[in-house]
């Protein structure tokens, strides 16, 4: 397909002239490399569908047409049964793009178009590229993944006096590159299949994991919960999960606070998108505060997504990685494990490419969605549930337009939390960020959307985390997700809170993510719109996967037993998100960082 | 039952810090609890040599092998040796055995060599060529049921009352401070005619600087040893562990340290069924000797002086023969017998050279001596012979001087009453080189030179 195609639907979808369209086309070309091929294909039918459709309605292919009948071919596919879909699939991947050229510099502290004062210098990280690292080796730990789970582990080992080597697929970011690259740039190079991880189902869902020297924790937001109490008691009774009892297991959410030392975000950096929660939170008389974060130098870059251009963020490539680092462990880069080595029931190693390290102890942190694909891949799948019992935070954002400009990617990505509707399972976050990198994804198609984006500086925009019945399972090569009708309802409940909060701060009017019913402008015409929304019509987006080798008493229940062990084999522990018996309805760092201490402190 | 075989691989290592890497090439001997088999899960002892161009110079290497080629699909590699700079290296490496490509994965051998503090020094990819080593290796595989023999237990008399026997033990030594050899010749003869075996003997002694002087003793009675000693003629006793004796009056007292494998100059089934008219084995190859020796007024003291001690069974001396001991140091020995049996028919054939090589615990050839001689050549004469031909992969050149004035001449009776002259020198001169095929062309791999310190022997009847 020529690229005349992609820069016409470019210049269709977002509603841009032809010069801007062909940069847009060009730069998703460039950006695409890093995605999953099926993807690529996916988007590349996707533009071409809507050339065809070009042809048919308008008898020449969108690139040879007027903008008045490109926005004419829009409105007729997006009335189109799974039009709107189609559109919805080439605008985030177009709006991506384009947020390269609006953020050619990263955006400083408090506004863009200048280089950000220097940040934090990255502390030493023994790191190793796995070019560099020799065929055979041998350690006393092997820790597949350098995540929030495997950092905890490297750490806990290394200082144990272990010899422990860290594999991790990703590769080592400095924080050189966070200031050196555009965000777009970071955004492909910094997750898995460069963002566009898919789960499939009714409706898809992207699940964006990072990928890189500290995993997710590079480029999640920084705000760290400690597990509730109720969900600590379902894990210790429901599960038998002993390590889980709250009192204990405080003792070690505390350790971890202090590892990252976790704090209240102080407000003079907190940014209007953060104030106008706070003020619509107590305008309702809800409960409301600054989130606690681990990020103690924070100026408000809001780029925490794409990696803290200051090294505010204490990912654990900044404090338990170089603390492991410090004890004798190396991290080799650029190293996918293909499989984990058994011999005579026991695990004695991992192989990466044609390099092989053996090791008695193997610590599978791979995260939810690679360390079940890991297990099988190495044998090791046997257990019905590996796989299972994926649960992910599905989350829907919510944006309310204000008179004044509200800049809401000046300021803390993250800022605030309403925990109003927590124990209904529904959290809600102030999250923004610039338009293309969020996963607010502004209504309309081609000029109504480029109308959006112009006026994009007066949207304050809130998120909420649904805590989910797990209902995804990982395949070879797939993830597949089922919203819970239940979790479908509560969606819409964050959607109507969410609304509210918009509207009470002051908000002329409520974007409400739901291509049915976009605008709202009281909150009855919110929940009117949320009522009518099909589970089919909301914008999704998932985080924090979990659960998919989840640990528990009940061998026929949990793949892995409540000391961290894989059932089946001696030699396997698992620390990571993976193991959190149920969703911990709060984003995950501190919990699987715990959970990691409790499985590794006893194994040592 | 165990399993002992020889395997050779060759490639290369890159060495930190080094822009090219070096030709590397390994050779061990394995010795492995069981049978070889593809479910075997065992680990065997591993010696050998390793070298490396210009950094470690066929160095003695020692270990473990891994080998469970099915039950854990790996056959791992823990070796240490030192370099010429004297740093104690660590090679591990395992050969990960993947069913879907065997041959490859069997064959190549990826391997880490790090220092004494466990630091990555370089980085090697050895390789079994197929075509070049798996059939030195499979000849090489022996098995063998209960302990492998000792020492003492080779040197235990063989002698069982049949008549027409000759059963010799036979210890060489030189002192290296004052360049002295030492033989000492202990025989078991028991005649072809029916009369009583007996013992008897002689101690040479070659000093460095006068004519070499011979003492007999005996004959006396056979009679069965008490263990230890292997060997009692009254005053002449040989154990393992011990020579003592007086023959005229040479008399002397010598301990016995160390020794190294035993060394089969002859085949292993050669000496154990004893189908050859003579074979000849060395259960003390590399042997340290500490104690006195006292001849006329002289005496000679010995501490740790170098040596041997070797044990001959068969029906008598061959029709003519050489002989070669040749301490090459770090428990590196070169063996050689080169004999025409006195047999009707076999005496026609030409001189059958036996060469036993040990290189860092290898010995050459990879498969059996007699089937090694076949390679070689044998020119005997004095005071000069040579050894030419191939020895398994490599090329050999041996060439002994034994000078006049340091070789005695001594009289052997067979059991049969035919009469031999063994000219024998403790203090000849050898020449070994060792060449191997290197980029098309043989090139000297190894070389020593022995003034003074070789022990041969030249057998000639009238």
């Amino acid at each position: 397909m020529s690229d005349g195609v992609l820069s016409g639907a470019a210049a269709a979808v977002l509603g841009i002239d032809d010069i801007r369209a062909r940069a847009v086309a060009a730069r998703a070309t460039r950006l695409a490399a890093a995605f999953p091929g099926t993807a690529v294909v996916g988007l590349r039918a996707a533009a071409a569908m809507l050339n065809a459709a070009a042809y048919a309605t308008a008898g020449a292919g969108l690139a040879a047409l007027p903008p008045d009948r490109r926005q004419a071919v829009c409105d007729a596919v997006a009335a189109r049964p799974g039009g709107t879909q189609l559109l919805d699939a080439l605008k985030v991947f177009f709006l991506l793009a384009a947020a390269e050229s609006r953020h050619a510099t990263p955006p400083p502290a408090g506004g863009h178009g200048t280089r950000p004062p220097a940040g934090r210098p990255d502390p030493p990280l023994t790191c190793v590229v796995a070019d560099d690292w020799p065929a055979r080796a041998t350690a006393d730990v092997v820790v597949v993944g350098s995540g929030a789970g495997g950092a905890v582990a490297a750490r806990e080992f290394a200082r144990a006096g272990a010899r422990v080597v860290v594999v991790e697929e990703g590769r080592r970011f400095t924080v050189e590159h966070f200031r050196a690259l555009s965000p777009a740039d970071r955004f492909v190079a910094l997750y898995r299949d460069g963002g566009a991880t898919l789960a499939l189902g009714s409706p898809p869902v992207l699940l964006p994991q990072g990928r890189g020297v500290g995993g997710t924790t590079l480029v999640n937001s920084g705000t760290c919960y400690r597990t509730p109490v109720r969900v600590l008691r379902r894990w210790r009774d429901a599960y038998g999960v002993a390590a889980a009892d709250p009192e204990h297991f405080d003792g070690l959410l505390d350790e971890v606070e202090a590892m990252l030392a976790v704090a209240p975000q102080p407000t003079d950096v907190l940014g209007r998108n953060g104030e106008l929660a706070l003020a619509g939170a107590r305008a309702l008389g809800w409960r409301a505060t600054p989130l606690r974060r681990n990020a103690p130098g924070c100026a408000g870059s809001c780029q925490c997504a794409v990696g803290c251009p200051r090294n505010a963020k204490n990912g654990v490539h900044l404090t338990a990685l170089p603390e492991a680092c410090a004890a004798g462990a190396v991290i080799v880069t650029g190293a996918r494990v293909h499989r984990v080595f058994v011999a005579r029931g026991r695990a004695v190693g991992v192989r990466f490419g044609d390099r092989e390290i053996l090791a008695p102890l193997v610590v599978v942190a791979a995260g939810a969605v690679e360390t079940p694909r890991l297990l099988r891949r190495s044998g090791l799948g046997g257990h019905p549930q590996l796989g299972r019992n994926l649960a992910v935070h599905p989350a829907v954002s919510v944006a309310g337009r204000f008179a004044e400009p509200v800049v809401s990617w000046s300021g803390v990505l993250q800022s605030v939390g309403v925990e109003e509707l927590h124990d209904d399972g529904v959290l809600i976050e102030a999250t923004a960020g610039p338009p293309g990198l969020v996963s607010f994804l502004p209504p309309g198609y081609g000029r109504p959307l480029r109308a959006e984006l112009d006026r994009a500086d007066r949207l304050a925009t809130l998120g909420a985390l649904v805590a989910d019945v797990p209902g995804g399972r990982v395949g070879a090569r797939t993830v597949r997700y089922r919203l819970a009708p239940t979790d479908a309802d509560r969606l819409r409940e964050a959607i109507v809170a969410m609304g509210r909060i918009l509207l009470a701060a002051g908000a002329q009017e409520v974007l409400t993510g739901i291509n049915t019913h976009p605008y709202a402008r009281t909150p009855d015409e919110v929940v009117a719109a949320a009522s009518a929304a099909a589970a089919t019509d909301l914008h999704l987006a998932a985080f924090h996967p979990t659960g998919t080798a989840r640990m528990g008493a009940d061998p026929a229940r949990a793949p892995v037993d409540p000391a961290g062990r894989l059932r089946g084999v001696a030699g396997v522990l698992v620390a990571d998100a993976s193991v959190l018996p149920t969703c911990p309805e709060v984003n995950p760092q501190l919990s699987i960082m715990a959970l990691a201490l409790a499985v590794c402190r006893p194994a040592i | 039952m165990r399993t002992a075989f020889r395997e050779v691989m060759a490639g290369t290592v890159r060495l930190a810090g080094e822009p090219t890497p070096r030709p590397m090439r390994l050779e061990l001997r394995a010795d492995l609890p069981g049978l070889l088999h593809p479910w075997t899960d065992a680990t065997a002892e591993v010696t050998g040599s390793v070298s490396v161009a210009g950094w470690a110079d066929d160095s003695t290497v020692s270990g473990s092998l891994e080998v469970a080629p099915v039950r854990a699909r790996r056959i791992r590699y823990r070796l240490s040796f030192t370099t010429l700079a004297g740093r104690r290296m660590h090679l591990d490496g395992w050969k990960s055995i993947r069913l879907d490509r065997p041959v490859r994965t069997m064959t190549r051998l990826p391997a880490t060599v790090l220092d004494d503090k466990g630091r990555v020094v370089g980085e090697a990819r050895l390789r079994f060529h197929l075509h070049r080593e798996l059939l030195p290796m499979v000849t090489s595989m022996r098995t063998r049921t209960g302990p492998p023999p000792t020492a003492a237990g080779l040197l235990r008399p063989r002698w069982r009352g049949r008549r027409g026997r000759l059963e010799v033990w036979y210890s060489t030594i030189t002192e290296p401070r004052t360049g002295t050899g030492i033989w000492l010749h202990h025989e078991l003869v028991a005649p072809t005619d029916g009369r009583n075996a007996y013992a008897h003997g002689w101690a040479g002694v070659f000093p460095a600087d006068g004519a070499p002087v011979l003492a007999r003793f005996g004959p006396v009675s056979w009679r069965q040893p008490e263990p230890p000693d292997v060997y009692d003629a009254d005053e002449v006793a040989v154990s393992a562990d011990r020579l003592r004796g007086r023959a005229g009056d040479v008399s002397w007292e010598l301990r016995r340290s160390g020794g190294g494998e035993p060394l089969y100059t002859f085949p292993r089934w050669a000496w154990r069924y004893g189908v050859l008219p003579a074979a000849q084995i060395v259960p003390l190859p590399a042997a340290r000797f500490t104690g006195a020796l006292r001849y006329g007024e002289s005496t000679v003291e010995l501490d740790g002086a170098p040596g041997n001690v070797a044990h001959i069974d068969g029906h008598g001396n061959a029709a003519r023969w050489a002989w070669l001991h040749a301490d090459l140091g770090d428990g590196d020995v070169c063996e050689v017998v080169a004999a025409v049996a006195k047999r009707p028919g076999l005496a026609r054939l030409p001189v059958l050279p036996m060469v036993r090589l040990r290189l860092g615990g290898v010995d050459l050839p990879p498969a059996d001596p007699l089937l090694g001689a076949a390679g070689l050549r044998a020119e005997i004469g004095l005071p000069h012979w040579t050894v030419t031909g191939r020895l398994g992969p490599a090329r050999l050149r041996i060439e002994v001087n034994q000078p006049a004035d340091g070789t005695l001449a001594v009289d052997y009776t067979d059991p049969d009453g035919s009469r031999a002259v063994c000219h024998n020198s403790e203090r000849a001169d050898a020449l070994i080189i060792v060449q191997r095929r290197a980029g098309g062309e043989w090139r000297t791999w190894r070389r020593w030179t022995l003034l003074g310190t070789a022990h041969a022997e030249v057998g000639t009847r009238e």
